[in-house]
């Protein structure tokens, strides 16, 4: 256990002197966050297919609970129930189109890891900067609780729990609790708790911030205990069914799932759900009582909870709906939360698009219309009204808007159609549009999927330190 | 140009407005207006107010731009609008924040009257290094340390003391009209 305790504090000293200038202490947030005794027990498992690549080097390390798919190399790092999913990095011979250039890729991308502590963190995609683009790195950097890394390189960042850096590469950083930054790049910033900023410099540029005493109740994370709120009680009160799934070896389908849909054996599908054709089902994804219609998915961490998906949905990762009727085509964005009530539904109408990190928690029944923008806190009509625009409205802004906590600055039409091509994108990268023969996406590449874990040392100053590990074909 | 130097330009401390640092907003304020009732008779504009010690040394400048400042309304909320613009917003767009944010928070209760009781020593300027500059100094010297450090005056020493303020517009007129002096000998054709 000693060599893991030295690992600890390694990291941190990094992460601390990298966010020095911004007098930001990650010990006090991290440290006993997980006890080094979890950190022994959990065995660390990863995927192979034929569809992906496959090369994994994990050196002195501790991988604890965590998931591998693809080219990953993780070094002096600590990993807690933490997915890294590498089934969208570039492959040798692609083009990474940057503004005016088209740059080939090498060789194959790889996720590298090193001296990092990631906690219950999403890793995907691929790094967007044009800089590296054949490694997505990951260093010197801590991340809590249900943080999702997404396309996003990380050097001497700290990430608070639900927070989301998307697309964006980031240097000396820190992320409060459930904000989202999608920015290109940034440096030697400390973005506020509940901040919801996305900016393509030029071009637009949006922001909400949450009242801070509101977003306390669904999460607070100060240094010395874990991350309290309704999120976490959320999740905690779930976990045991998670359990079932990873102590299990052969686990067998409770529902009936079509050929060309893909439902990962670590997720939760509990009674009276049905599963349409396309579907892609992640990892730690749970469904309970729901109808995913076709071309639906549910992403990791994801709750869909007597809920209808007419189909074409996004659920981004870490989005969790319940009690709610979606349209087909609504987007729901990363660690979106939003709750209905058994006599108080929540319905969304088609095409609307629900920002990354928005809450909506009604108690009453409410209907948002059919192409809106929805973002922020959304407990009430009158809030819906505050903090939502249908589409053609907002795409029709040239110059700036503010309206309650969200300001915006730039082109509408641009901000609009960049998140519908994104969803569009992402419809087709899960295989949303699968015809039997064209358009196969992640629903249909991920079906047939090995797994195989691998455990740490048990006793002795290792213990918890995973060997030296190569995995390749 | 070279011929002036500092002192030739500087407005005497005597003649500036000056407060002890244990004054108020208000009574810095009043010590302005009577500085600038004086300016009736004299030449001299002035535009900010000199914070003195028990000993009557300079510590501190408050000009216009901090006085105003002080009046803006202030909390945590506002002060993280105010640093929107690091994310990338206009000024155009935090002021539309801050006034939205304004229209729906509690009211800022009397702004005048919390204001004038704040001590001037919060809200003045320190000068840094570069605001001294001595007395025997050339023009080119001190235009040269007013442009550097974006400085809307200079502080005057004599050894340790200070003895008097080098503005600005003061600086800006003998330089003005040294190169409009150089104009006409050129078009009456004589040389430099």
């Amino acid at each position: 256990m000693r060599e893991l305790e030295k690992l600890f504090d390694r990291i941190i000293q990094r992460v601390n002197i990298n966010l020095r200038e911004l007098e930001f202490d990650v010990n006090p947030m991290v440290n006993k966050l997980v006890p080094t005794g979890q950190m022994t027990k959990f065995y660390a498992f990863y995927g192979i297919t034929p569809h992906h690549p496959l090369n994994l080097v994990f050196k002195h390390s501790n991988l604890s609970g965590s998931y591998f798919l693809g080219r990953c190399r993780v070094t002096n790092s600590l990993l807690y129930k933490s997915d890294i999913r590498g089934d969208e990095l570039k492959k040798r011979g692609d083009l990474f189109q940057y503004q005016e250039f088209n740059i080939p890729v090498d060789q194959d991308e790889e996720i590298r890891i090193d001296d990092s502590f990631l906690i219950k963190t999403l890793v995907h995609n691929f790094s967007h900067d044009p800089e590296t683009l054949e490694r997505f790195f990951i260093r010197d950097t801590v991340s809590t609780h249900y943080a999702n890394i997404h396309g996003s390189p990380s050097d001497g960042c700290y990430l608070g729990p639900f927070s989301t850096v998307d697309l964006t590469t980031m240097r000396d950083c820190v992320i409060g609790a459930y904000s989202y930054v999608q920015a290109g790049e940034i440096s030697h910033l400390e973005i506020e708790p509940g901040t919801v900023w996305v900016r393509k410099p030029g071009d637009f540029n949006f922001m909400y911030r949450y009242p801070i005493s509101q977003l306390n109740n669904y999460i607070y994370f100060t240094g010395g205990s874990p991350p309290q709120g309704v999120f976490m009680d959320f999740v905690e009160d779930r976990k045991e069914a998670f359990q079932r799934v990873f102590n299990v070896v052969n686990i067998e389908n409770s529902v009936r799932v079509p050929a060309n849909t893909s439902l990962d054996r670590f997720a939760v599908v509990k009674p009276k759900t049905k599963i349409g054709e396309n579907v892609l089902v992640a990892q730690r994804a749970f469904l309970q009582n729901s109808v995913l219609g076709r071309g639906a998915n549910a992403q990791e961490n994801c709750y869909i909870i007597n809920s209808k998906l007419e189909g074409n949905n996004v659920t981004a990762h870490g989005a969790k709906i319940i009690e709610a009727d979606m349209g087909t085509n609504v987007f729901v964005g990363f660690n979106s939360f939003l709750r209905g009530r058994p006599d108080a539904r929540l319905t969304i109408g088609k095409d609307s698009v629900v920002m990354p990190h928005t809450i909506i928690d009604i108690r009453k029944p409410l209907k948002v219309p059919p192409g809106s923008l929805v973002w922020g806190l959304v407990r009430n009509a009158e809030e819906l009204e505050a903090n939502s625009m249908p589409l053609n409205a907002f795409s029709k802004i040239d110059t700036r808007v503010c309206k309650g906590s969200m300001l915006f600055e730039g082109s509408g039409r641009s901000f609009v159609s960049a998140f519908q091509e994104r969803i569009h994108h992402i419809l087709e990268a899960n295989g949303a549009f699968y015809d039997g023969n064209l358009n196969r996406g992640h629903a249909q590449r991920n079906q047939n999927i090995s797994f195989n874990t691998i455990q740490p040392y048990p006793k002795g100053d290792k213990e918890g330190l995973y060997p030296t590990i190569i995995i390749q074909p | 140009m070279k011929n002036y130097c500092v002192k030739d330009l500087m407005v005497p401390i005597s003649e500036y407005a000056t407060v002890p640092d244990d004054a108020t907003l208000f009574e810095s304020v009043l010590a302005l207006e009577k500085a600038q009732e004086k300016f009736q008779q004299s030449r001299y504009s002035h535009r900010a107010v000199l914070i003195l010690d028990k000993n009557k040394r300079v510590v501190g400048k408050l000009s216009q731009m901090d006085f105003l400042c002080a009046l803006e309304p202030s909390d945590a909320n506002l002060d993280q609008i105010r640093k929107f613009k690091k994310l990338g917003f206009t000024r155009k767009a935090v002021a539309l924040q801050q006034e939205e944010y304004l229209k729906s928070a509690p009211p800022i209760l009397d702004v005048y009257s919390t204001a004038a009781k704040l001590k001037v020593t919060d809200l003045m300027q320190r000068p840094t290094e570069g605001e001294y500059v001595d007395e025997h100094a050339s023009l080119d010297m001190a235009l040269h340390q007013l442009t550097a450090g974006s400085n809307l005056s200079l502080l005057v020493t004599r050894g340790k003391d200070i003895v008097g303020v080098l503005r600005l517009a003061d600086v800006f007129a003998a330089v003005f009209h040294a190169m409009k002096e150089s104009e006409s000998q050129l078009s009456d054709g004589g040389s430099t």
